[in-house]
C-alpha cells in the first residue's frame, strides 16, 4: 500500500499536472488557430474592453437577463464552482502537503468549514444528476458523457469526504482520492470541461461580436 | 407559535451539550507528545508507540531527540530531556522546521526510507 501510496503521491501527480498544462495550452492554442481559419472577419472585430465587459458582467451572479430567469440554477452553479476552488486550494491537508514539500504556505480553512462545504458540492453533484434527468430541454441535450463528466468531477469530493472521516479502507480510499483528482484534471483540456480553459475566450468573443458589430449589451 | 419555538430552544440546547459533552469526554490522551503550542488540535492525535520505535533495530535515541551545533547533528548528543516545541516553534525559523512540520518530517522521512511505517495523513492521525 505504502508503494501505491507513493506513486500516486509523486510520480503520477507530476504527470498529471504536466498533461493538464501542456494539454491546456495546446487547447487553447488550436481553439484559436481554428477561429481564425474560419472567422477571421470577426477575429479583426475583436476589442478587449468588450470582451473583458462581457467577462466581467458574466462573473456577477444574477447579474444578466438569463441568469435572473434562472435564479436556483444560477445560485447553485455559482456556489458550485467557487467552492470547488476554494476547497481545492484552502483544505488545510493539500496546503500542509505542499507547505512540507515546497516551502509555501497560505491561509486554509477549519477542517469543518471545508467538511460542510465538502457535503454541499456533493448536494449539487446529485443536483445536477437530477436536473439532467427531471427537466426535458436538459435531458434533451443530455447523453451518458455528461454524466460521466460529473460522475469524474464527483469522484475527488466523494472519496475525499469518505477518506477525511476515514469510512471504509482509509488507504484504499485516499488511493482513489487521488487517483480520481488526477484523471480528472487529465480530462479537463481533452473534454467538455476545457470549459474551464475556454469560457472566457468564448465570453469575450461573444462580448466582441455584441459590442463591436451589433452595438448591444450581450447580457 | 410560541410552544413550537420552546421545543426548538430546548431541542437546540440538548443538542449542544450532548456535542459539547462528547467532546470533552472523548478529549484525546496526547501520549508523549508535548502540544501545547498548537493550541486546539485540527486532527485527533497521531498513533506513536514510543517504546517500540525506541527498540527497533539501530535505533539511536538522538535520531530523533537531536541536538544541531553550529547547523550540523552532534553525533555524540541527544536532547530526550526537552520537549520538540522548546525548540521547535509554530513557525518555522530558517532551516529550522516549524513544529508541526518537524514532527511530520521526522515521522515520514523515515517510513519512507524504511518502506514500513504510515505515510498517508489518515494512518497517523486516526479517527
Ligand atoms: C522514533 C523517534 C524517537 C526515538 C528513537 C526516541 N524517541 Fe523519545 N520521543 C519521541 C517523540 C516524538 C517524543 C514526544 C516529544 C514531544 O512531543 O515533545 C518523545 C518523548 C520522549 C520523552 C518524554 C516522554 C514523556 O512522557 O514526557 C522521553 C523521556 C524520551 N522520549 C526518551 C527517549 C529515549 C531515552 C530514547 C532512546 C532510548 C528515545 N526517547 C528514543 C521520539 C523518539
Ligand atoms: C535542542 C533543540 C531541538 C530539539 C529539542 C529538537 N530539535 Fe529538531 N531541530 C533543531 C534545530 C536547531 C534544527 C535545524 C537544523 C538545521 O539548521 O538544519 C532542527 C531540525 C529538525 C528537522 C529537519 C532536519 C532533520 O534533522 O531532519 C526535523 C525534521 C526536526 N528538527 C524534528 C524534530 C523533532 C520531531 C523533535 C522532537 C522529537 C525535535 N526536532 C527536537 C533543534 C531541535
Ligand atoms: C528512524 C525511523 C523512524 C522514525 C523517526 C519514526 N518511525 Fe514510525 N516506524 C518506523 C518503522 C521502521 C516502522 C515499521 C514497523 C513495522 O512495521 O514493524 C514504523 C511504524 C510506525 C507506526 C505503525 C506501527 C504499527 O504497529 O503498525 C506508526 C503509527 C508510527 N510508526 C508512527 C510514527 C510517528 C508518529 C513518528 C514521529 C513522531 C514516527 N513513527 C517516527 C520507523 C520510524
Ligand atoms: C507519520 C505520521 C503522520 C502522518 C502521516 C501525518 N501526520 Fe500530522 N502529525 C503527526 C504528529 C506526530 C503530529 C504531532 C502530534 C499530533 O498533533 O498528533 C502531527 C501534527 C499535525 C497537525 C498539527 C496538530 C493539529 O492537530 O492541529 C496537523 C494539522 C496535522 N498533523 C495534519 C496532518 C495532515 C493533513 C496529514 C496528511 C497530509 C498528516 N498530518 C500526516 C503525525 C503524522
Amino acid at each position: 500500500m505504502q508503494d501505491i501510496y507513493l506513486l500516486v503521491a509523486g510520480p503520477l501527480a507530476w504527470a498529471a499536472w504536466a498533461i493538464f498544462f501542456l494539454g491546456s495550452a495546446y487547447k487553447i492554442w488550436s481553439t484559436l488557430a481554428v477561429a481564425k481559419q474560419k472567422d477571421q472577419v470577426l477575429l479583426n472585430y475583436v476589442s478587449f474592453r468588450y470582451a473583458l465587459r462581457s467577462i466581467i458582467n458574466w462573473s456577477i451572479p444574477f447579474n444578466t437577463t438569463n441568469m435572473r430567469l434562472h435564479p436556483v440554477f444560477t445560485g447553485v452553479a455559482f456556489f458550485f464552482h467557487i467552492a470547488f476552488f476554494v476547497l481545492l486550494i484552502f483544505i488545510s491537508a493539500h496546503q500542509i502537503m505542499i507547505e512540507e514539500g515546497f516551502g509555501i504556505g497560505w491561509v486554509t480553512l477549519p477542517d469543518i468549514v471545508a467538511d460542510i462545504l465538502a457535503f454541499a458540492v456533493l448536494g449539487v453533484c446529485v443536483f445536477f444528476a437530477v436536473r439532467r434527468v427531471i427537466r426535458p430541454e436538459v435531458n434533451y441535450v443530455t447523453d451518458w458523457t455528461d454524466y460521466g463528466l460529473l460522475a469524474l468531477v464527483t469522484a475527488p469530493f466523494l472519496t475525499g469526504v469518505l477518506a477525511y472521516h476515514q469510512v471504509g479502507d482509509y488507504m484504499t480510499m485516499v488511493i482513489l482520492h487521488m487517483l480520481s483528482a488526477e484523471i480528472l484534471l487529465v480530462a479537463i483540456p481533452f473534454t467538455r470541461l476545457s470549459h474551464m480553459l475556454l469560457a472566457s475566450l468564448t465570453r469575450g468573443y461573444i462580448g466582441s461580436e455584441f459590442g463591436m458589430v451589433r452595438h448591444v449589451n450581450d447580457w | 407559535m410560541r410552544h413550537k419555538l420552546y421545543g426548538y430552544v430546548i431541542f437546540c440546547s440538548v443538542v449542544l451539550c450532548v456535542t459539547f459533552g462528547g467532546i470533552a469526554a472523548f478529549a484525546q490522551d496526547t501520549g508523549v507528545f508535548k502540544l501545547e503550542t498548537f493550541g486546539s488540535l485540527e486532527r485527533p492525535v497521531s498513533t506513536f508507540d514510543h517504546d517500540e520505535h525506541q527498540e527497533m533495530d539501530g535505533m539511536e535515541c538522538s535520531d530523533c531527540h537531536h541536538v544541531y551545533e553550529n547547523g550540523v547533528k552532534a553525533a555524540d548528543q541527544s536532547s530526550e530531556d526537552q520537549a520538540c516545541a522548546e525548540c521547535h516553534t509554530l513557525k518555522s525559523q530558517g532551516t529550522q522546521p516549524g513544529l508541526r512540520q518537524a514532527y511530520h518530517q521526522q515521522c515520514k522521512n523515515c517510513h519512507v526510507e524504511k518502506k514500513a511505517g504510515p505515510v498517508a495523513c489518515g494512518e497517523c492521525h486516526i479517527k
